[in-house]
């Protein structure tokens, strides 16, 4: 009896667990309503001591710490563009969603998924501070300490076999240190060519996860198992130094590298207008490419001839064969005065085909604008010889490197040795006595080289790039560095005078393979000049 | 027995574990909210609130300025300006060069940028506020200092001179930027984006000029030329309420909202002058009063010789575009022989006009608007006027646009077609039927009359320079110089309708 009284007793408990498990449910859970209050925020003035020591932990890290910066103005942008935010990427979001779930549906016999409310909530992210990192390195770097801790309501209701559940996702709360790096900077909107992300510490991640209106998260345990397993998912994939890259432009055409060469043979002119009052025009020819700083080719003069031959032959750096044009100007030259311009063209170098040769030719306009009547005058012509040589993918220069691995020394370096290269980014605070027109003169075992000079500046910037071919590797050796003046005008007073030197020993370099730093000058009040140098190895 | 116990005893535990499990949830509800509230609250701390949490240890490097700093931004500003400046250039040039040519003076045939790269310093921006005045929409406003060393050189050409570069150096903007950013609920959530300079404080544009292998007497006037020019593309294209408004994205949108438009119709009649100050060695003054709300759009009214105490008594009407921030300007020249010169200025704020109410005015007049430049306080006079304002209604609205419209296009027409030097020329056509006056007639430089230094009575292009001169106020160092040249002589034209041909 006493057993069988047992086993009824615990099949008993059984069920009234079960019952009870249910009755509980539907006694504390189901009736309990799902939807999600805004949240009543009094000002923190009318709050009491007891609730501000809670909030001490969280305390913005610009009251904490002077490195970071308050940005309260990002904080009251972000507020204002909320609802809209909230709006436009819950419907990205659900638009996205539906051609998924329509196609995953009918593999598990679920008549639909969908979502019965979606929005993220009326309280935005947050920005606790940003600190910036100035580095000697073509690169930006920003760490926003970013908090979110909302109030967003995503219920998703299945319905299979006439029942339906819900899931919802309520009152998430992701705080982050994420570390945003933007490099490398180019001279070409928007500065910059990647962004790296990546999370300086494992993110806190915080939500309610209701199943038919019953939180899992606050089963004792369950949260703090899902909490650890996003950390750890989220960190093997992101925490420093993992990386986003999110790649924003192509770094080698937003450098604008040469990718290859025109040769542009320049023939002869036909039938050119008279400009002189004396005797025929003296024509030559301008050469130039569009958006490019170098300074224009010339032809030489043919003087006193309307039909000039000239047959010679230029090479010029071709860009960005996309979106450059060749311009040609013929002028009319002139012992005195202003040269007259006799008539252009412009000639698109979409219109060549690489490697073959094409012969041009060009009526002369007044200016490119097809709907100018000044342009229905002859102005005779001008014959060309295009060919356009794009880089083989093996003469390209190497990729600009920025990550900091030092290229590979080029083929022909002796065993052992190794290629030495001095990049000469910039300077700061040079000052002359009488004048401030800097370069920068670089001697290694003897040899010279110089930067060019730049005129009138105190914080010049050459970015010019030296290199040595060395038998060993320079462990012995010093580099020394002097950011010289020269005088402007022509004198006998102060032609030249030092602003200043800097010794450096290579051995570090040898050993390190690559440094970039600035360096206080001697003999200067306050100057420093920022080298690279690379030690290439084979 | 056992059952039923067992049974009891098991519900009870399940409804317990429900009960617990349900008050852990709201627990853990209410723990997440009240963290939410904290990081709400601690996301926009004000002084208050940070005495209060802090007490007695307020950090000292906290401060709260209505324009809040941006120390990280200027720092990598700075890093970035190289890159930023290199990639600007083109940028600029593209979108500055047509606008010198809308504004360009009539004694300028050409005016380009041959060489503009902007220099190693960057600029700096001081603070950054942003509210939101206007449901949907955020306002920025960025205290914005520059004092750069960008090189650039204008390639300027003129009648009957060779181009000669100009180089513009020491360059120096200070400024509030406005920016509204309209938002929309679709990705990326602005839809465009508004660009104007605040008029308060007036931002300040200073540079000098320097003729590159030559001297700017070459071309007289042109420093002057360059001043206007610059002064009026600031006040008239960027100078709030003007504004410059770029959409953004892909979707197309409706942004004739965000856009300046005509307002109301002020209809104001300048009745008489009283206690003028006297200019001249002989005999009175001949004084004349210009007046205008863009510098685009003025009115002039007739000479009255050798009178101190003038009575003009002429009827104008002049479009308002935004009564809040925008000012009726009126100057009193007096003319001479050689240059004009001005006897006052005054101002009358467009805010506290009643619409459709007649009012009659009296203001005193000042040596400038520009109260910190007034040396002299002694009493310039009074002007007395009458205005009525009217706000448009939509119809109104639309047909002044059109007619708006009209008559740039117009301009633009006889500016090809060479009948006046300049967009800015053809004053007082606008918005008055009246026959404005125009007659303002300029160094005579672009009619390629080459009567320099005083075009006297110069036909032709008749800028509307010396109208333009008047209007000179923003920057500190250029309205001090005295323009040699320009000489709103004549009023031959006077009334003879909008063109001065």
């Amino acid at each position: 009896m006493g057993i069988v009284s047992t086993v009824l007793g615990f099949s008993g408990f059984g069920v009234g667990v079960s019952a009870g498990l249910v009755i509980g449910y539907y006694l504390f859970i189901f009736f309990q309503p799902t939807d999600v209050k805004d949240p009543v925020i009094r000002p923190l003035v009318e709050q009491d001591t007891k609730s501000l020591q809670r909030l001490l932990p969280e305390i913005p890290l610009w009251v904490k710490n002077p490195d970071y910066d308050r940005v309260d103005w990002l904080n009251k942008f972000l507020e204002y563009m909320w609802p809209y935010l909230d709006k436009a990427i819950c419907k990205t979001a659900k638009n996205i969603a539906k051609p998924i779930i329509a196609e995953q549906i009918p593999k598990y016999k679920i008549e639909s998924v969908e979502f019965e409310t979606l929005t993220l909530g009326s309280l935005p992210p947050t920005f606790h501070g940003m600190k910036v990192y100035v580095t000697d390195e073509k690169e930006l770097i920003m760490e926003p300490a970013f908090k979110w801790a909302g109030n967003p309501n995503v219920t998703v209701a299945v319905k299979a076999y006439g029942l339906k559940a819900t899931v919802q996702v309520v009152d998430l709360q992701v705080f982050a240190s994420p570390r945003i790096t933007l490099k490398p900077l180019v001279p070409s909107i928007p500065c910059f060519a990647n962004i790296f992300v990546s999370l300086m510490d494992k993110p806190h991640v915080d939500f309610g996860l209701k199943l038919l209106g019953a939180d899992l998260m606050s089963i004792p345990g369950v949260y703090r198992f899902v909490q650890e397993l996003i950390k750890d998912q989220v960190a093997n994939m992101y925490l420093w130094p993992k990386t986003l890259e999110v790649p924003v432009m192509d770094p080698a055409k937003a450098m604008k590298r040469p990718v290859g060469i025109l040769h542009v043979k320049v023939l002869r002119a036909m039938k050119l207008k008279k400009k002189d009052l004396m005797g025929a025009s003296d024509p030559y020819v301008k050469l130039k490419l569009t958006e490019d700083k170098l300074p224009s080719k010339k032809t030489v003069v043919k003087h006193k001839n309307l039909n000039p031959e000239w047959n010679q032959d230029f090479n010029i750096v071709v860009k960005d064969p996309e979106s450059q044009a060749l311009e040609l100007i013929v002028y009319d030259w002139e012992q005195v005065g202003k040269h007259d311009k006799m008539g252009m063209n412009v000639v698109s170098l979409k219109e060549l085909t690489a490697d073959e040769p094409k012969e041009l030719t060009l009526d002369l306009l007044k200016n490119m604008n097809p709907n100018d009547p000044v342009n229905e005058k002859s102005r005779g012509q001008l014959v060309v010889e295009l060919t356009y040589k794009p880089f083989k993918e093996e003469d390209m220069p190497k990729d600009f490197d920025e990550s900091g691995e030092v290229e590979k020394a080029p083929e022909g370096t002796p065993s052992g040795g190794g290629m030495l290269v001095i990049i000469v980014h910039e300077a700061q605070d040079v000052e002359g006595k009488h004048h401030t027109n800097p370069f920068a003169r670089i001697l290694f075992r003897g040899e010279e080289r110089k930067t060019k000079h730049v005129k009138k500046n105190r914080d010049p910037r050459w970015e010019e790039e030296f290199s040595f071919v060395l038998e060993e590797p320079p462990t012995n050796d010093r580099l020394h560095v002097e950011v010289l003046s020269s005088s402007s005008r022509i004198g006998i007073l102060h032609p030249r005078e030092s602003l200043g030197y800097i010794d450096i020993s290579l051995a570090d370099v040898v050993h390190n393979k690559r440094i970039n730093e600035k360096f206080h000058l001697i003999d200067s009040k306050n100057g420093r000049i920022q080298i690279e140098l690379q030690w290439r190895t084979s | 027995m056992g059952l039923i116990s067992g049974i009891l005893m098991g519900m009870i535990t399940g409804i317990a574990l429900m009960a617990g499990w349900s008050r852990m949830m709201k627990y853990r509800s209410n723990k997440r909210i009240a963290k939410a509230v904290d990081i709400k609250l601690l996301g926009s701390l004000n002084r208050d609130d940070l005495k209060k949490i802090c007490g007695d240890n307020f950090p000292e490097w906290i401060s709260f300025p209505v324009y809040e700093q941006v120390k990280w931004l200027n720092k990598q500003l700075s890093k970035l300006w190289p890159f930023v400046a290199d990639a600007a250039t083109a940028i600029i040039k593209e979108s500055v060069e047509p606008l010198l040519e809308e504004y360009r003076p009539a004694g300028i045939t050409s005016m380009k940028f041959s060489k503009l790269s902007l220099g190693n310093v960057p600029p700096k921006i001081e603070g950054i506020r942003v509210q939101s005045l206007k449901e949907g929409q955020i306002t920025m406003d960025i205290d914005f200092r520059w004092g750069g060393d960008p090189s650039i050189i204008l390639g300027i050409e003129a009648a009957m001179v060779a181009s000669i570069p100009i180089q513009l150096k020491d360059l120096q903007v200070f400024t509030v930027i406005r920016v509204i950013f309209q938002l929309t609920d679709e990705i990326p959530c602005i839809s465009a984006v508004v660009v104007a300079l605040l008029s308060e404080p007036k931002p300040r544009i200073d540079y000098t000029l320097k003729a590159i292998g030559g001297s700017l007497t070459a071309i007289p006037g042109l420093s002057d030329m360059i001043d206007d020019t610059v002064h009026t593309i600031v006040t008239d294209m960027l100078q709030w309420p003007h504004r410059i408004v770029v959409p953004i994205g892909g979707v197309p949108v409706d942004t004739s909202d965000l856009e300046l438009k005509p307002q109301g119709k002020l209809t104001l009649t300048v009745v008489k002058a009283n206690d003028l100050k006297n200019m001249e060695m002989i005999g009175k003054s001949d004084p004349y009063v210009v007046v205008y709300i863009r510098p685009l759009f003025k009115v002039k009214t007739k000479v009255v010789d050798n009178n101190l105490n003038p009575v003009w008594d002429e009827t104008f009407e002049l479009i308002a575009e935004d009564k809040e921030t925008q000012s009726l300007i009126f100057e009193v020249f007096d003319q001479d022989i050689g240059q004009d010169k001005r006897l006052g200025i005054a101002k009358l704020p467009l805010r506290e006009l009643e619409a459709d109410t007649s009012k009659e005015i009296q203001l005193r007049l000042m040596p400038s608007l520009d109260m910190l430049k007034i040396k002299d306080k002694k009493d310039r006079g009074t002007i007395s006027i009458k205005v009525l304002y009217h706000d448009f209604n939509k119809e109104e609205q639309y047909q002044a646009l059109e007619d708006e419209k009209r008559i740039l296009e117009e301009r633009k027409k006889l500016k090809e077609a060479g009948v006046i030097g300049s967009t800015m020329d053809a004053v007082g056509a606008v918005g008055s039927g009246i026959g404005a006056g125009v007659g303002m007639v300029g160094t005579g430089l672009g009619a390629g009359v080459g009567i320099v230094g005083s075009g006297f009575g110069a036909v032709g292009s008749g800028l509307s320079k010396a109208g333009k001169f008047m209007g000179r106020s923003i920057t500190g160092q250029s309205s001090s110089k005295k323009s040699g040249t320009s000489t709103p002589v004549n009023s031959a034209q006077e009334n003879g309708g909008a063109k001065p041909l």
